[in-house]
């Protein structure tokens, strides 16, 4: 029973068309555990981002059903603080503070001010922006605002956190950074992750599983374990195992392009 | 340091771009924004100036500048007053129809089918005339100072609601979902979300509205103006008129203008300043 871990999503032949008819995402079966970092894996249009706002309840399938801790994402929402999401964009109130900015998911709540200011700091702290707290968003650079988004999530304190390309446009070095950064927060706090990317080398580095996708209409093409030595700060790039298995998750994402080509 | 020539010449360009660039404002700015329409004003005023002289036009017709200013000095007293009534009615029409305007729109918005079944009323209600039912008013609200802020109010009052209802629905789809998500009530998103997006456009119907509660006292004096020698401008119109005093109605239809542009520029500063910390259109200009 304890080393029976609990499902933190299933989704179960999951299918989105959108009204102008356009299939987005076609019978998703994955059931992914709590604690795991799983990567949506997959070339522009294949449905990840689809397939992450059904999770968080943004969006209502066509056929099929997600869950969320067992029950149906809305469910999830409505009775537990337990998903949070970080959009392909920034995404942050220009009206409002740094901050302010963070805290939001805090005030919806009802958490006190003071509580909520004190958390926000130390979140702030976490992506290195703390003392940028009392700025206004326009005054930040692109990557700085990436940063504030991620520190928003994290200030929610989920158990199931879903990121959108998070990191998609940052430049190499912002994004190293806060790969570390993300992978110390996942492996301190326990938090499930569920991040969707275009580079190999990032799904690789980050995850315990990689979910490939393939496109139109949007399907899982192969799930690949990564059995990487943790933590991953401790091996390099350029390792031989690292490096096999981003030659195995290429070659699987080159199959999966390969699949879409055979049957247009 | 070393620099290659090329380097050093960019360098030198930047420098003296920068020089330039010091001293481009005072001069450019004044060439270009200042000095044209001064030019033009006085070329404006010289016209009017000489067409009555040569044409012999009588003063009752068009009068010349300077009997309008001569009218406004020896009656200025009397236009005084006139501007004192008109700014206290059409300041209490548009705080009125600020205030109303948009506690309606956050109302009707509050309720999708509730705004629906509204909305395409108050876009035709915007076109219409409120000038043809201010006698009406007058039959409601009696004749002087309610119906004349009544005719102000509702002249200024459509404009709000239709900016404010666009901008209550011109929240962003992802902004939108970030409430959604942090299961933010449908309260928590009219105040945290949708009325701070729909700002600007708030702020764009008050200009609106802060002009045309002017003309709306203005009207409201013509039709519900009361006797007795205490009026506001169009009440003053309305008497020159009369009279004949052509030259005086000038005078108060320029005090008329001056207002508008008053309230206009006092509006504008107040929008700048909500709205300068986060919206671009209003960082520009
Ligand atoms: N609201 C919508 N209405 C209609 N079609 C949509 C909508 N959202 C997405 N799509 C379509 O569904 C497909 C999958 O979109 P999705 O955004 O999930 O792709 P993605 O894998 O996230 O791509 P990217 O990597 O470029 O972000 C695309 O073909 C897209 O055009
Ligand atoms: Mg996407």
């Amino acid at each position: 029973m304890e080393t029976e871990k609990q499902q933190a999503i299933a989704f179960s032949q999951l299918s989105k068309v959108f009204q102008n008819g356009t299939a987005a995402l076609d019978r998703l079966n994955l059931t992914i555990e709590e604690g795991e970092f799983i990567t949506f894996l997959g070339p522009s249009g294949c449905g990840k981002s689809t397939a992450l706002r059904m999770a968080a309840g943004l969006e209502e399938p066509s056929t099929g059903a997600v869950n969320v801790f067992g029950r149906s994402p809305k469910d999830t929402i409505e009775n537990t603080n337990d998903i949070a999401f970080v959009f392909q964009e920034p995404n942050l109130l220009p009206w409002r503070k740094v901050l302010d900015n963070v805290i939001l998911p805090l005030e919806l709540r009802g958490i006190s001010k003071k509580e909520a200011r004190e958390e926000g700091l130390r979140v702030l702290d976490m992506v290195g922006l703390k003392k940028y707290a009392k700025v206004f968003p326009r005054e930040l650079s692109g990557g700085m605002k990436m940063r504030v988004s991620i520190a928003r999530a994290l200030a929610a304190k989920p158990k199931l956190l879903l990121m959108d390309e998070p990191f998609a446009a940052l430049d190499e070095m912002t994004r190293q950074r806060l790969q570390l950064e993300l992978l110390e927060i996942w492996e301190k706090e326990k938090t499930t992750i569920l991040f969707v990317t275009h580079n190999v080398f990032e799904a690789v580095y980050l995850s315990t599983t990689i979910a490939v996708m393939s496109a139109g209409p949007g399907r899982l093409s192969s799930v690949i374990q990564v059995d990487l030595p943790r933590p991953r700060q401790s091996i390099s790039r350029t390792d031989e195992l690292f490096s096999a298995y981003v030659k195995k998750a290429s070659d699987q994402l080159e199959d999966s392009l390969d699949e879409r080509e055979d049957v247009s | 340091m070393s620099m290659t020539p090329a380097e050093a010449a960019g360098n030198h360009v930047t420098a003296k771009a920068e020089k330039v660039k010091k001293t481009k404002p005072v001069r450019e700015t004044f060439k270009q924004y200042i000095l044209g329409p001064v030019i033009a004003f006085v070329l404006f005023i010289a016209l009017w100036q000489a067409v009555p002289a040569l044409l012999g036009m009588p003063h009752y017709i068009l009068p010349k500048p300077t009997d309008v200013i001569s009218a406004a000095v020896s009656d200025g007293a009397l236009l005084w007053e006139a501007v004192q009534i008109t700014v206290f009615e059409s300041v209490i029409g548009f705080l009125l129809s600020a205030v109303i305007g948009i506690a309606v729109s956050i109302l009707l918005a509050s309720s999708k089918i509730i705004e629906r079944s509204i909305y395409p009323y108050a876009i035709i209600l915007q076109t219409l005339p409120v000038v043809a039912v201010a006698p009406i008013v007058v039959i409601w609200f009696g004749a002087g100072f309610n119906a004349i802020v009544v005719v102000s109010f509702l002249i200024g009052f459509f404009p709000v609601i239709s900016n404010t209802l666009m901008g209550l629905n011109s929240v962003d789809r992802e902004k939108d979902d970030l409430f959604s998500l942090y299961n933010a009530s449908k309260w928590q998103k009219m105040w945290k979300l949708r009325l701070p997006s729909a700002m600007p456009f708030i702020m764009a119907g008050l200009k609106i509205s802060c002009t045309l509660s002017i003309v709306g006292a203005i009207v409201g004096e013509y039709v519900a103006g009361v006797g007795g020698g205490e009026g506001g401008l169009g009440y003053a119109i309305t008497v020159s008129a009369i009279q004949v005093n052509t030259a005086f109605i000038f005078a108060c239809a320029i005090a008329g203008a001056l207002l508008g542009i008053t309230f206009y520029l006092l509006i504008s500063l107040l929008s700048n300043k909500i709205l300068g910390s986060w919206h671009e259109s209003a960082m520009k200009k």
